[in-house]
């Protein structure tokens, strides 16, 4: 991977302001940065959102189309969750198929959806065993100033609580809106030593992609957890870091529910 | 049985005795390797039973010419490491002479490490006078973790087999040993290599390969 | 396969295991000649063997570091290895089981030691059962000691299921595929203590609390892994030491 000179100033930087107990951009250890939803911003689309989180910048897409159901579960809608980290978002990222680092946000961003039930998926069936909907979630970033995780799984979940199901366009009866259960909520911390950083700038990773995500429901259950980045995590610090990223999806839910429902 | 210790194993909770295959952190000594542990009253080590041969300034080892350069020869010596043997670095260039002349791809050489960057490119040297080109001998190969028993405790180990089969032996830190001399003398030593690499982790093994020796030598002459 | 009715029956398990029961294992160290480490493991119905390759010099030479070894790892499925065929080569599952695996082993490998060079570490699992992840990372760490790899301890992996509400220790394939949640763990073992954790995935639904259970129990059963991994490592120098006596 290509580093920037900068890379170094920046993490001694870091370091340093850290070591005082404070973030380069002055916020809370557990202070997300400033969340922006927009919804249905893609007309082609059946579901879309654009989220900012400070200067990270993500679209999500949503695409559906009647299809095979897996044999495990024939009656039961599909969800696929892509992600392309294109070279247009970061000076790091090259064209190609998808890298691990691609790969592993969008089985992120996926399990959290699946595993929140988020998506009611047996509303989905058209003819059981035959014919089911099949939903794909395309993550596309555009700016990769840190946490691009988040940004994604944000995205991707408000652009399905935006999505119309094109059964009119298929011959299945009228369009109807994707049935949603719940509304999953990813927290990524940027751990270093015994701190932790939630929501790490592109500056913080400077230090170390080391991170643990945290994906919380609604009524507070974990329904994901990914460590990432090559570190040892004690067990008190994840204790505490669960704990954090509770509180913090709490109220970054109420936030872009709150968005959501003006756009 | 020796005692073997793998890593992450406790070893002391003094820093100041903390030597060779071990790491500190906290106050409390590791070791980093599988091993054997080794404890006297001013150090603890942790002698490796399996790895590779990792360069150090002063080793002596024997190297294989893979491909000869404008100045001088790069050389495979048997590390994630190729060594550089500048042409200034051996007795023998002369002006006028070619460098394959001198050594050629494939020839192997005694040489010492003479320095090593922090990008551990490894610079080898023949300028002193155990350094020599082989053209005779035998080569073997033994797992370069095993060289510290075959050198023994203060050579000690060198010295019996030398004394008692009367044969030249060079240890190359690296895992290439040179033996020369009698030819069925060197057939014995080349065992007692073998012997003495596979038993590494045993105790009276000085003691065992004395045994050795005199056995095998009375099956030759009787 | 289908989802059975009960997952637990009278306090045991569908193959008869207790909550807290690892399934048998087998380890075998040194098995293949050309790599420098090797380990074949059989934990339950998996059976994987890994190989560690290195130090050695790191090609293409875009990828060296020249300041601390490069660690790659390679999680592979033979296509036999699975009821259904499994077309070969690396599916999103692989590379990311490939990414978090090799970043736990970062974790512990001491680079610095050797800058510019590479070391590789290839899994291959011969048969899958459930949790083929943890038995790879248990051959990888006893592969890596046997290499003669420097390193501040060892990982051992395990993970706990959450079935009919009752957490298990080292869930077999119906209760990964059915139960309500999975969390594959590594362990950093130190002084024959685990200090930290060097993977930790989950998903499923787990309160706050189920996961301080979960940790636990997955630590009882790593410790009772980490004493096979060492009875196997040690194995091979008493019987060397035998033979020859």
């Amino acid at each position: 991977m290509p580093e920037d000179i900068l890379v170094d100033i920046k993490r001694d930087y870091v370091l340093s302001k850290l070591r005082e107990g404070e973030r380069i951009d002055g916020r809370k250890f557990d202070e997300v940065r400033r969340v922006e939803v927009k919804t249905g911003v893609i007309e082609k689309a059946e579901g879309s959102a654009l989220v900012k989180l400070g200067n990270t910048q993500v679209v999500v897409g949503i695409k559906m189309q009647p299809g095979e159901p897996f044999p495990d579960t024939p009656d039961k809608g599909i969800i696929i969750v892509n992600a392309e980290l294109v070279p247009l978002a970061s000076p790091t990222f090259e064209p190609g198929p998808p890298d691990e680092r691609s790969v592993e946000l969008a089985r992120v961003v996926d399990r959290g959806i699946r595993e929140s039930e988020a998506v009611d998926l047996s509303k989905l069936c058209i003819e059981a065993g035959k014919s089911v909907w099949i939903v794909f979630v395309d993550i596309h970033a555009l700016d990769d100033d840190g946490n691009l995780l988040d940004a994604s799984a944000i995205a991707s979940i408000s652009a399905l609580m935006n999505t119309k199901v094109p059964a009119s366009r298929f011959g299945l009866g009228e369009d109807f809106e994707l049935p949603i259960n719940d509304f999953p909520i990813s927290v990524t911390s940027l751990v270093v030593g015994d701190k932790f950083l939630v929501d790490p700038s592109r500056d913080e990773l400077s230090v170390g992609e080391t991170t643990l995500t945290v994906t919380v429901d609604k009524n507070d259950n974990i329904v994901a957890m990914q460590k990432s980045g090559d570190y040892l995590l004690s067990e008190s610090l994840l204790d505490q870091i669960i704990e954090t990223s509770i509180g913090v999806s709490k109220r970054l839910r109420e936030e872009i529910l709150r968005q959501i429902s003006k756009s | 049985m020796r005692k073997i210790v793998l890593p992450g194993d406790l070893l002391s909770t003094n820093p100041k005795l903390a030597g060779h295959g071990t790491y500190v952190e906290g106050d409390k000594v590791y070791s980093r390797i599988i091993g054997i542990y080794e404890q006297t009253d001013n150090f603890i080590r942790v002698i490796p039973l399996k790895g590779k041969y990792n360069p150090s300034v002063g080793d002596t080892i024997i190297g294989i010419v893979r491909e000869v350069v404008s100045n001088g020869w790069n050389v495979d010596i048997n590390s994630p490491y190729q060594a550089f043997l500048p042409v200034s670095e051996t007795p023998e260039a002369k002006p006028g002479k070619k460098l394959n002349e001198i050594f050629d791809i494939g020839d192997a050489i005694i040489a010492k490490v003479m320095s090593i960057d922090p990008r551990m490119r490894v610079t080898i040297t023949m300028k002193d006078k155990i350094c020599r080109a082989i053209r005779f001998g035998r080569i073997v190969a033994i797992n370069p973790a095993r060289v510290p028993r075959v050198i023994g405790k203060k050579g000690s180990m060198i010295k019996l087999i030398k004394s008692e089969l009367d044969v030249q032996i060079v240890v190359g830190q690296n895992g290439l040993i040179w033996l020369n001399g009698d030819r069925r003398k060197v057939a014995i030593a080349e065992e007692v290599v073998y012997l003495i690499e596979e038993e590494a982790h045993t105790e009276g093994l000085t003691d065992r390969v004395g045994e050795f020796i005199r056995r095998r030598k009375n099956v030759q002459t009787g | 396969m289908s989802r059975p009715d009960k997952f637990i029956v009278d306090g045991k398990r569908l193959d008869g295991r207790l909550p807290d029961q690892l399934r048998p294992i087998k380890i075998e160290v040194d098995v293949l000649k050309r790599a420098d480490g090797s380990c074949y493991i059989e934990m339950g119905k998996n059976k994987v063997v890994a190989a560690v390759y290195g130090p050695r010099e790191a090609y293409p030479r875009h990828i060296q570091d020249p300041s601390k070894l490069v660690v790659r790892y390679r999680y592979n499925m033979a296509p036999f290895s699975v009821e259904e065929r499994k077309r070969p080569g690396p599916d999103r599952r692989s590379v990311e089981i490939s990414k978090v695996s090799k970043e736990a082993f970062e974790a512990i490998i001491m680079k610095e030691l050797f800058p510019r060079s590479v070391v590789d570490i290839f899994v291959e699992v011969l048969q899958a059962d459930a949790g083929s992840r943890t038995a790879c990372i248990n051959a990888a760490s006893v592969a890596l000691v046997d290499a003669g790899i420097p390193m501040k301890g060892i990982l051992t992996s395990v993970a706990v299921a959450k079935v009919d509400g009752v957490l298990v220790l080292d869930p077999m394939k119906e209760e990964d595929n059915y139960g309500e949640a999975d969390m594959p763990f590594a362990f950093f073992i130190r002084g024959g203590k685990i200090e930290s954790i060097a993977l930790l995935q989950m998903d499923g639904r787990m309160t706050k609390a189920e996961i301080k259970d979960a940790i636990n129990l997955a630590k009882k059963g790593a410790m009772e892994i980490y004493n096979l991994q060492r009875e196997a490592i040690m194995k091979q120098f008493v019987e060397e030491g035998e033979e020859n006596a």
